[in-house]
């Protein structure tokens, strides 16, 4: 056993903790968050060059071949510092789709494409009658020759407006909650019937209700096998999920040791709040929340590299966990920062907001924690 | 003991009823028809201003009557009043203010043609509120005072017409002692209002700015330096307030049904054990914090305190609250996230988060949990200082 980094593992966190001090304080985010994409394109490129883009994907597609140890890593990072790129719909979403399950050629674009920052993909899988379970598929694709015709309605696609490729989970066969019968295509985004309802999110991030009405995709564009996509996406939630639990943890690290610094030197009655036992309390508590939520993140993350099968009850557990401790943490962030906490100004709400946005994606902690006890 | 209300406090309640079904707008009206629904409960016998003693215009209400008046207007969720005039500063200028300044000023708190704002957190005093640093100086011929400072999270200080301020007079002494309550129109040349956008986005506290503001001393209520004093009085009345009992019992039966539309698997998420376990601890909670309005009203009827029960209210009441919004938040599911300016996902989606990002604030204002638990260790539980 080994829970240390290794030496090149821990260069990159430097990097990214340098870029993060150097170019991402709150007020850039604030006003990247208010930019017509809601991110920037430099960062994006910026990303590419440092190479994180490449990070988790195949050596032989043309990636740097870390594992989800290193995306952890990475996104903690990122959850240190609200980073909004769209590092979760491209390279963990769609790139773990294509690296499980894509053709050569599409290895070749879409990876290709996603390493060096020139193409930004998403991931449209959600639908309102199916609140957390994927398999929930309404969405339809009809075959007529050589093409498939999608229509149906997708939910909180992020970053979809400035997507290249969407990909789409869609059905081919079965009944509408079977996990048989579901099939992944790639959307070219503009395309004829694609329509697209842009949005900000309550964190500072962009979504889109996407609708297909007899869009156009040819038989090239499906991503694995014909009604097996169940697995494929499994895989993607699972990887999803370890991703935000990571950036969960760097968000929660943040939230506390601001607390801190802000009770040593808010004074009321003549004293620093951080003399007040009942907030020293809470404060620790906050910590261990956060150290419990870590430890379980690193465990199913580094079960998931090792078997993700055997990883799955844990990342109901680490998911729940998460959904828990970041409410916690958050919640009592803003509290004990008074009526400061409750103000744009201070990042402790954008980080509070966050977390909440995190529990309520891939199920939140009530969804996980029936799923682990059952 | 007899759990029944009387039969006089039943007739009452019919009478509420009816004249509720008789009177109250229907859906998107509540906010266009707000002045009808506040008209005819003037002229029901002073319904609009059911706090207020009989001398100054109110009904007369009992204990009781109060309690029934409060819970069918909460739970048919009744177009509220703006809280700082007709709830917070008319009971200061009835039992301390002269019969000037209640002649003055009352009429148009009543008539809602007033906007009042409540001026008494600074940067330096929230919790410690004593520690105040609003400099009011009297003038060398003693009509006028000359204020200097500046408040914060004052709430609509941007629509106000009048901030009634808690004020420094003078530092000698124990930091209660010095403090001056203030009336101020916020249209002097002196005061500058700047917004401070809360989480979400949403603009309703401001910081006020005050320089060199010349206030005639005929606005000052009461005397110099027992501002304090003055203004306790007041907190004991806001924190009632901000229980929230009736509303919250309202707002837990509009989650059921919001929950009631999320469909989750063949049934909805109301069939969710989690769920609805949630929903049953709250609806037993909450079914005991009335009643435990019910006993400090008890006392009050029989001529005491409100009784050592009345100072849980606002620490249960808005813990209830931030948990009602909670489950709403959680019935919105991913549609949680969306803050566009049309609806996304379910109606009550934006509701929802825009709720219970707002009501964070509940556990903060008027007096802080944590500062709330301290005050009811020490005064209740005599647990020293
Ligand atoms: C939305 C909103 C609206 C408001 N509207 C108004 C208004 O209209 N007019 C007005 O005058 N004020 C208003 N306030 C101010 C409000 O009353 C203060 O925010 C409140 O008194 C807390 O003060 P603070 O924000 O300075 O927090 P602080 O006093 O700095 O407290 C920060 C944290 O420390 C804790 N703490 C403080 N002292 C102790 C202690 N001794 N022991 C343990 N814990 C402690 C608190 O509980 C809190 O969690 C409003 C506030 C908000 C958020």
């Amino acid at each position: 056993m080994d829970l240390s980094y290794t030496d090149e593992q821990l260069l990159l966190r430097d990097s990214i903790q340098k870029f993060i001090s150097d170019k991402y304080d709150i007020s850039e985010r604030i006003r990247i968050t208010a930019s017509d994409e809601g991110f920037s394109r430099e960062n994006w490129s910026a990303f590419a060059e440092l190479g994180w883009l490449a990070l988790p994907f195949a050596e032989e597609d043309g990636g740097i071949g870390g594992t989800s140890v290193d995306t952890m890593l990475l996104m903690e990072e990122f959850g240190k510092g609200l980073v909004v790129e769209p590092f979760l719909p491209s390279v963990v979403m769609v790139g773990t789709a294509i690296s499980e399950a894509g053709t050569t050629a599409q290895k070749a674009e879409i990876i290709g494409g996603t390493i060096d920052g020139s193409l930004i993909s998403t991931f449209a899988y959600a639908e309102e009658q199916g609140r957390y379970d994927l398999n929930n598929v309404v969405t339809n694709a009809r075959s007529d020759g050589d093409f498939y015709f999608l229509s149906g309605a997708k939910s909180l696609v992020l970053n979809a407006q400035s997507a290249d490729k969407i990909l789409v989970s869609a059905r081919t066969s079965g009944d509408s909650t079977d996990a048989e019968g579901i099939t992944l295509f790639l959307v070219d985004a503009p395309a004829e019937g694609l329509k697209l309802k842009n949005y900000p999110t309550i964190d500072g991030l962009r979504a889109s209700e996407v609708s297909f009405d007899n869009v156009k995709v040819g038989k090239a564009d499906i991503v694995g096998p014909l009604g097996g996509a169940a697995p494929i996406i499994e895989k993607i939630t699972q990887r999803a999920i370890l991703a935000l639990s990571a950036e969960a943890i760097g968000a929660m690290e943040v939230l506390y040791q601001d607390t801190i610094s802000y009770t040593k030197q808010r004074e009321q009655f003549g004293h620093p709040l951080s003399d007040f036992q009942v907030l020293k309390h809470r404060m620790t508590e906050m910590f261990m929340e956060h150290s419990l939520a870590k430890s379980l993140c690193m465990k199913a993350t580094m079960l998931e590299v090792q078997n993700a099968e055997d990883a799955k009850r844990t990342i109901h557990a680490l998911k729940f966990l998460i959904g828990k401790a970041g409410r916690f943490v958050g919640e009592n962030a803003v509290q004990l920062h008074g009526g400061m906490g409750m103000t744009e100004e201070l990042r402790v709400a954008h980080y509070f907001k966050r977390l909440m946005v995190i529990d309520s994606q891939f199920g939140n902690a009530d969804h996980h924690l029936s799923e682990f006890i059952s | 003991m007899d759990i029944e209300f009387s039969a006089e406090d039943l007739t009452f309640q019919e009478d509420v009823r009816t004249f509720i079904k008789e009177n109250l707008p229907a859906g998107m009206e509540m906010w266009t028809k707000r002045g009808e629904w506040f008209e005819a409960l003037r002229k029901k016998g002073g319904w609009d201003v059911a706090k207020w003693p009989v001398e100054f215009g109110g009904p007369g209400f009992t204990p009781t009557q109060r309690y029934i008046f409060d819970m069918e207007m909460g739970r048919n969720s009744t177009p509220p009043q703006l809280p700082f005039g007709v709830g917070m500063l008319a009971p200061i200028l009835m039992n301390y203010g002269s019969k000037e300044q209640q002649d003055r000023f009352l009429p148009g708190i009543r008539d809602g043609s007033v906007n009042w704002c409540q001026g008494y957190s600074e940067p330096g005093a929230g919790s410690d509120l004593a520690n105040l640093r609003t400099r009011a100086e009297l003038t060398e011929d003693g009509k006028h005072y000359i204020v200097n400072g500046q408040k914060i999270w004052t709430t609509l200080a941007h629509i106000a017409h009048w901030i009634f301020c808690l004020t420094r007079t003078s530092s000698d002494g124990p930091k209660q002692e010095g403090i001056t309550f203030l009336l101020i129109p916020m249209d002097d040349p002196g005061v500058e209002v700047k917004p401070i956008i809360t989480l979400g986005g949403s603009h309703s506290v401001n910081e006020v700015y005050f320089t060199d503001v010349k206030v005639p001393v005929e606005n000052r209520v009461g005397e110099e330096g027992k501002g304090w004093t003055y203004a306790k009085g007041l907190l004991i009345h806001e924190r009632t307030g901000l229980a929230g009992i009736q509303n919250s019992v309202f707002a837990l039966e509009k989650a059921k049904a919001n929950a009631g539309t999320v469909k989750v698997g063949d049934g909805t998420l109301m069939d969710l054990p989690r769920f609805k376990n949630k929903i049953g601890e709250l609806e037993a909670e909450l079914m005991a914090l009335e009643f435990t309005e019910l006993r400090s009203l008890a006392s009050v009827s029989a001529g005491s305190d409100p009784g050592p029960e009345s100072s849980i209210m606002k620490l249960k009441g808005t813990e209830i609250q931030q948990r009602i919004s909670l489950l709403n938040l959680e019935a919105a599911g991913i549609y949680a996230a969306a803050w566009g300016n049309e609806p996304i996902g379910p109606g009550f989606a934006k509701a929802a988060t825009g709720g219970y990002l707002g009501g964070r604030a509940t556990t903060i204002f008027g007096g802080a949990s944590e500062v709330q638990k301290d005050v009811i260790a020490k005064n209740v539980l005599d647990l020293g200082s």
